[in-house]
C-alpha cells in the first residue's frame, strides 16, 4: 500500500464514512435502546390525553330531608390556546368581564391544545349567542358543568356559602385538584367540600397533533365520575326561614341550638344576599353594591363579628361570685339608679334606681349597680376564670372557617395594654356588665346559654347531620361531642337558672314568653361605640328538660327585652309549634282574656281616676 | 451473472434501490391517514413516479459516453448559473425563501441541479494537468468555481443547500492533489471558530497548531500568518457572537439546547427524538407510529422522513438505512479509486461527498446532532428536483464504473 498515492485517499475516505455512521449508529442506539422507555412515555403523553370528568356536587338537605341546594345544567366556557385568535379573546373579554390580559396569562400558562376554563358557568342567553356566532370565534368550546341551584334567595347564604375557582393554594393543599375546578369557598360548602366534591372520572383518548380525538382508548386508570354525598344539615329550613322573616329588615344574627345534641336548628346572619348570584359571572352592579354596601352584607354575623355581649353576661359574674363562695345568694345591695366609684358616677339602666336587691332580684331585673359591685368583689381572675370556663374568648369549632375566637381581657392583657397595674376598678365592674374590652360572638352565646340549659353539659354545635351515599344508598351519622364543664356546682346552675326564668316570667325578657311552655333567658342592652344600643337575648326552653336554646343579636336595635326577645319569643314558639307542643290558639285566648282584663282595669282606673302603671321595664 | 458484475457496479445499484424502498415505504406510511381522510397530497406515489423517472435517466447517463460528460461540464454549470439568475427575478416563495422555478406543470429547484453541474465544472478544471491546487493561483480559481453557486444560493436564501457547496470543496481538492498540511491549514481557522467559546478546546488546538507549524518546514512569513490568522479567528468569534442579532443567538442556543424552547424552534427536533426513540429495538410497525400517524412529527415527507423509519422500523430499520448509505458511499468511493480517468474520479468523490454531506446532516438533525437546515435526506425525502439529480448523480457513477479502465 502506497501511503502517499491514491490508495491511502481511498481509506481516508473509508474511515471517515465509517466513522461517521458509526457515530450516528451511536446516537441511535443511545436514542432507540438505552432511553427507548422515556421517549416511549413521551411519545404516549403525546397522543393520550386525560378527559377528566367532573362529579356532581352532592345536594344539601335540611334535617327533615327539605331539599335546599341542588345543581341544575350550565356551560362553562374553554379557549383552546393554539386556535384562539384575538378577536376571540376581545370578545370573551367583554362578555365574562374579564380583563383580556387575564385571559391572555391563563392561556400561556398552559399546553396549546389544552382546554383553558376561561368563563365559569355562562347563562343559556350567552352561550346561544356564542354558537350562532362560533364562525367568528375560533378557539372557543364549552362543557356542562352543572349550577348550584338554591330554593330561597335569601338567609342562606352566609350557612352555606359560595363556589369559586380552587385558588393557588388549594391546589398545593389536595393533590385531587387541578386549575380550573371549582371548589366550596366558605361555609358549608368549604368545610364538607371533600364530601361533597365526589371523585373525579377519567377518560383517556388518544389525539392528534392538532388536538383532534382520534378513537377513545380504555385503560386501568378509567374511573366513572362518583357523585359527592348527599350533605343533611342540622338545619331545619321551615326554622330558618321562620328565622330570616322575623329578622328581615334588621342586622343581627340568631342561632338555636338542640340542646340535647348541639344541633343548629337556625343560623342566621342579615343582612344576607342572594347566592344564585355567586354561581357563575357575578354581576358587577350587584358585587359592587354588596361591597359598598354600609351594612357590609358580605359579613357574617353569626360567628365573624364579635360584640360586647351587655346584661347577658351579667349570668357569668353570678355563677363566679356563687361557685367561688364569693357571695350567698342572700347578699344583696341598694340600688339608687347610680354607683360612685372613685371620682366617676356610672349610672344604673333603670333611672331612679331598684332599690335594695338580692342576687335574684338583680338578674330578673337586670340591675347594673348590683353587678358593678358584684364585679368589684369578684376580681379580674375569677371572672376570666369563669369565662374561660364557658369557652369564651375561643373559637367553639363549629364547621365553619373565619369563626371569631372574640376577646375575653385578662389580667395579662390589662397589664399588657394599659401597663403594670395601670387599670382602674371601673374596668374590672365594667366588665361584670358585659361591657369594655370583653367581646362575643352569637354563636358563643348560643353555646352559652345552651351549656346552662344542660347544666354544664356542652354539645358542641354543629351544622352536619348525616351523609348519604347516593349511589350505595348508604348512610353515615356525624358524630356528637360533649363536654362537661367540671367545677360548677349544681345549686349554682339551680340559682341561675331559676334567676332566668324570672327574667321570662315577668322580668325584662317577657316578652320572650311562651303561653304554656315555661321559657328562661336574659336580656342585653350592649352600648357600642357605633351607634344605638346592640340589643341582646339568649334563652333556652322549656325550663324543666329543655330543647332548644336561643341567641338573638339586633344590631345597633336598642333594648334586649324590646327588639330581641320578642324575636326569640316568636321563633321558639313556632319551634314548639313544629314539636306539636305549641298551640297558637290557645295564646291567642290568653291575649284576648288579658286584653279584656286590661281594658276593663284601665276603664275601672280611669273611672277612678288613677294613673296608669308602667308597662313592662326592660334591659 | 460475472459479466454483469464487470459492467455495473451491482451493490451500488442495489443499494440506491433498497433506500428508495425504504423512503417510498416512508412516505406510504407517513401519507395514509391524510389519504385515507381524502385529504393531503399522495407523496407516494408522486416519489414513485419521481423514482421511476429517476431510473430512466440512470439508464440514459449510463449508456452516453463519458467524455461527452467532461465535454459538457461547463456548459451544465453556465445553464445551471443561468437557471439560479433566473430564480432571483422568477422564483416562487416557500418557506420564506425562493428556491422554486415553475417550468410548465413543474417546479424546479435549480439549486438541486447546481450542485452536480458545480461538480462537474470543479472537477473539470481541477482534474487538468496544469492546474495545482496547492498553489495558492489554482486554488482561488477552483474556489471560485464553489463561490458564485454558493452566495447565489444563500442570497435566496438557502444556508443549508448553500453549505453543501462548501462541504465539497475540500475533498474534491484533497482527492485532485491538495497536500495534507495545506488542507489541515485550511480547515485549522474553522475549528478554531468552533472552539473559540471552550477556553481548553482553544488552547488544546493553539497547542496543537504551534507543533503543527513548527514540524512543518515552510518560510517563517506563512508560519507568522497562519499562528497569527489563527488567534485572531478564534479572538473575534465570540465578537462576532455577541454582534449576532437575538433571534439568530436563540437558532443557536435552541440547537445546542431544544428544550429551552419546546414550542418554537425546539419542537421539531424534540417530536422527532420522540418519534426515534419512542420506536425502540424493533419499531412500533408498519402504519403504527403515533408520531407519524397523528402528525405530532412535522415535516415528515420531507426533512424527518428518517424519524419515520426510526418509529415504525425501529433501531434494526435505522441501521438497515445507515448500512445502504455506508455501502452506496463506500463504493461510490471505490469508483473515484479504480476509475483511471483523473476527471471521472473526482467527480466521483464530488458526487459521494454531496450525497454524504446531505446524509450525514439529515440524519444527524433527526436525532439532534445538527441544527434543522432543510436539507433533504437523499432517495428518502419526498422531492423531484432533489431524485432526478441524485439519479443522475448514480447514473454518472454507474457510467464511471463501466468506463473505469478508460482514460
Amino acid at each position: 500500500m502506497n501511503l502517499s498515492g491514491p490508495d491511502i485517499k481511498k481509506y481516508v475516505f473509508y474511515i471517515s464514512i465509517a466513522g461517521v455512521f458509526l457515530a450516528l449508529s451511536f446516537g441511535f442506539y443511545r436514542l432507540q435502546i438505552t432511553e427507548s422507555s422515556f421517549y416511549s412515555q413521551k411519545s404516549i403523553q403525546n397522543s393520550v390525553k386525560m378527559i377528566t370528568r367532573i362529579p356532581v356536587r352532592g345536594n344539601i338537605y335540611d334535617r327533615n330531608g327539605k331539599l335546599i341546594v341542588d345543581n341544575r345544567p350550565a356551560f362553562s366556557l374553554y379557549l383552546i390556546p393554539s386556535e384562539t385568535t384575538d378577536h376571540t379573546i376581545q370578545v370573551i373579554s367583554k362578555l365574562g368581564n374579564i380583563p383580556e390580559k387575564d385571559i391572555r396569562d391563563k392561556l400561556r400558562k398552559a399546553g396549546n391544545f389544552q382546554l383553558v376554563k376561561i368563563i365559569r358557568q355562562v347563562d343559556m342567553a350567552t352561550l346561544t349567542w356564542i354558537q350562532e356566532n362560533i364562525v367568528d370565534l375560533p378557539g372557543v368550546e364549552w362543557k356542562s358543568e352543572p349550577k348550584r341551584h338554591y330554593v330561597r334567595t335569601s338567609g342562606l347564604a352566609h350557612l352555606l356559602g359560595t363556589l369559586g375557582e380552587v385558588d393557588d393554594r388549594e391546589l398545593e393543599k389536595e393533590s385531587q385538584l387541578e386549575p380550573g375546578d371549582v371548589v366550596g369557598k366558605k361555609a358549608v360548602e368549604r368545610a364538607y367540600d371533600d364530601i361533597l366534591r365526589g371523585s373525579k372520572g377519567f377518560k383517556f383518548v388518544k389525539v392528534d397533533a392538532l388536538g383532534r380525538v382520534v378513537e377513545a382508548l380504555s385503560t386501568d386508570k378509567t374511573a366513572e365520575p362518583y357523585p359527592g354525598d348527599q350533605l343533611f344539615l342540622t338545619i331545619d329550613l321551615r326554622l330558618q326561614a321562620y328565622a330570616d322573616s322575623l329578622m328581615d329588615g334588621k342586622r343581627g344574627a340568631l342561632i338555636a341550638i338542640d340542646t340535647r345534641t348541639g344541633e343548629i336548628l337556625t343560623m342566621l346572619s342579615k343582612p344576607d344576599y342572594d347566592l344564585s348570584n355567586f354561581t357563575g359571572i357575578i354581576p358587577t352592579d350587584i358585587w359592587n353594591k354588596l361591597l359598598h354596601d354600609p351594612y357590609h352584607p358580605l359579613y357574617d354575623r353569626a360567628c365573624q363579628s364579635a360584640y360586647p355581649p351587655g346584661s347577658t353576661y351579667k349570668l357569668v359574674a353570678a355563677i363566679a361570685a356563687l361557685n367561688e363562695k364569693i357571695i350567698t345568694p342572700s347578699w344583696s345591695t341598694d340600688c339608687p339608679g347610680y354607683f360612685q366609684l372613685g371620682r366617676r358616677t356610672i349610672h344604673c339602666w333603670k333611672g331612679d334606681g331598684h332599690g335594695v336587691l338580692n342576687l335574684a332580684g338583680a338578674i330578673k331585673n337586670s340591675c347594673n349597680v348590683y353587678f358593678y359591685k358584684l364585679g368589684l368583689l369578684i376580681g379580674i381572675d375569677a371572672w376570666h376564670k369563669y369565662s374561660k370556663l364557658f369557652h369564651f374568648g375561643e373559637t367553639t369549632g363549629i364547621e365553619l372557617t373565619n369563626e371569631n375566637p372574640g376577646l375575653v381581657p385578662s389580667r395579662e392583657y390589662y397589664n399588657k395594654t394599659y401597663g403594670e397595674n395601670r387599670y382602674t376598678r371601673g374596668m374590672l365592674a365594667n366588665l361584670a356588665i358585659g361591657q369594655g374590652e370583653l367581646l362575643v360572638t352569637p354563636l358563643q352565646m348560643a353555646q352559652f346559654v345552651s351549656i346552662l340549659a344542660n347544666r354544664g353539659t356542652l354539645y358542641k354545635p354543629h351544622l352536619g347531620y348525616k351523609l348519604l351515599d347516593p349511589v350505595r344508598k348508604s348512610w353515615k351519622k356525624i358524630p356528637i361531642r360533649s363536654e362537661r364543664i367540671a367545677g360548677i356546682d349544681s345549686s349554682v346552675f339551680n340559682f341561675v337558672l331559676k334567676g332566668m326564668r324570672e327574667v321570662v316570667d315577668g322580668g325584662t325578657g317577657a316578652r320572650a314568653t311562651l303561653y304554656g311552655i315555661p321559657a328562661a333567658g336574659k336580656t342585653g342592652t350592649a352600648q357600642n361605640p357605633h351607634g344605638n344600643s346592640h340589643a341582646w337575648f339568649i334563652g333556652f326552653a322549656p325550663y324543666v328538660n329543655p330543647e332548644i336554646a336561643i341567641c338573638v343579636l339586633v344590631e345597633n336595635g336598642g333594648s334586649g327585652g324590646h327588639v330581641a326577645a320578642p324575636i326569640a319569643g316568636a321563633y321558639m314558639k313556632k319551634y314548639f309549634y313544629y314539636e306539636g307542643k305549641y298551640d297558637y290558639s290557645v295564646e291567642r285566648r290568653i291575649r284576648e282574656i288579658a286584653a279584656k282584663r286590661d281594658s276593663l282595669r284601665a276603664d275601672s282606673l280611669r273611672a277612678l281616676n288613677v294613673p296608669e302603671p308602667d308597662t313592662l321595664e326592660s334591659d | 451473472m460475472i459479466n454483469i458484475m464487470k459492467k455495473i457496479d451491482v451493490f451500488l445499484l442495489l443499494s440506491v434501490l433498497g433506500l428508495i424502498t425504504l423512503g417510498l415505504v416512508a412516505l406510504y406510511s407517513s401519507s395514509y391517514t391524510a389519504m385515507s381522510q381524502g385529504v393531503g397530497t399522495n407523496y407516494f406515489l408522486k416519489q414513485l413516479i419521481w423514482a421511476i423517472v429517476g431510473l430512466a435517466g440512470v439508464l440514459i447517463i449510463y449508456f452516453i459516453p463519458h467524455r461527452w460528460i467532461y465535454e459538457s461540464a461547463y456548459f451544465l454549470f453556465g445553464a445551471s448559473l443561468f437557471l439560479l439568475i433566473l430564480v432571483i427575478f422568477f422564483g416562487r416563495m416557500g418557506y420564506g425563501a425562493e428556491r422554486w422555478l415553475r417550468v410548465g406543470p413543474m417546479v424546479l429547484q435549480p439549486s438541486e441541479f447546481a450542485k452536480l453541474a458545480t461538480v462537474l465544472a470543479v472537477a473539470r478544471f481541477i482534474s487538468q494537468d496544469s492546474v495545482n491546487l496547492n498553489r495558492l493561483k489554482d486554488f482561488m480559481l477552483a474556489a471560485l468555481f464553489i463561490f458564485i453557486p454558493f452566495v447565489l444560493i444563500v442570497r435566496q436564501p438557502d444556508l443549508g443547500t448553500a453549505t453543501v457547496f462548501v462541504a465539497l470543496a475540500l475533498p474534491m481538492f484533497y482527492w485532485a492533489g491538495l497536500k495534507g498540511d495545506n488542507l489541515f491549514l485550511i480547515i485549522m481557522p474553522i475549528l478554531m471558530a468552533l472552539a473559540s467559546t471552550h477556553y481548553y478546546a482553544f488552547l488544546f488546538l493553539m497547542i496543537v497548531l504551534v507543533v503543527f507549524l513548527i514540524y512543518s518546514q515552510r518560510s517563517k512569513m506563512i508560519l507568522i500568518f497562519n499562528f497569527v490568522a489563527n488567534i485572531v479567528v478564534g479572538l473575534i468569534t465570540p465578537f462576532l457572537w455577541n454582534h449576532l442579532k437575538p433571534y439568530q443567538k436563540n437558532r443557536i442556543i435552541v440547537f445546542l439546547n431544544p428544550e429551552a424552547d419546546p414550542r418554537g424552534a425546539g419542537y421539531q427536533i424534540i417530536q422527532s427524538k420522540v418519534a426515534i426513540g419512542s420506536g425502540g429495538f424493533g419499531g412500533k410497525g408498519f402504519m403504527e407510529g403515533s408520531q407519524t400517524q397523528l402528525r405530532f412529527l412535522p415535516e415528515q415527507h420531507t426533512d424527518f422522513i428518517f424519524a419515520v423509519v426510526g418509529e415504525e422500523f425501529g433501531f434494526i430499520g435505522i441501521f438497515l438505512g445507515l448500512i445502504l448509505f455506508c455501502i452506496l458511499l463506500m463504493r461510490g468511493v471505490n469508483i473515484a479509486s479504480v476509475s483511471r480517468n483523473r476527471f471521472n474520479g473526482i467527480v466521483a468523490i464530488g458526487i459521494v461527498t454531496v450525497i454524504a454531506f446531505h446524509a450525514i446532516v439529515n440524519i444527524g438533525m433527526t436525532i439532534g446532532f445538527f441544527p434543522v437546515t432543510g436539507l433533504p435526506l437523499p432517495f428518502l425525502s419526498y422531492g423531484g428536483s432533489a431524485m432526478l439529480t441524485n439519479m443522475a448523480m448514480i447514473g454518472l457513477l454507474l457510467n464511471f464504473y463501466k468506463n473505469r479502465f478508460e482514460y
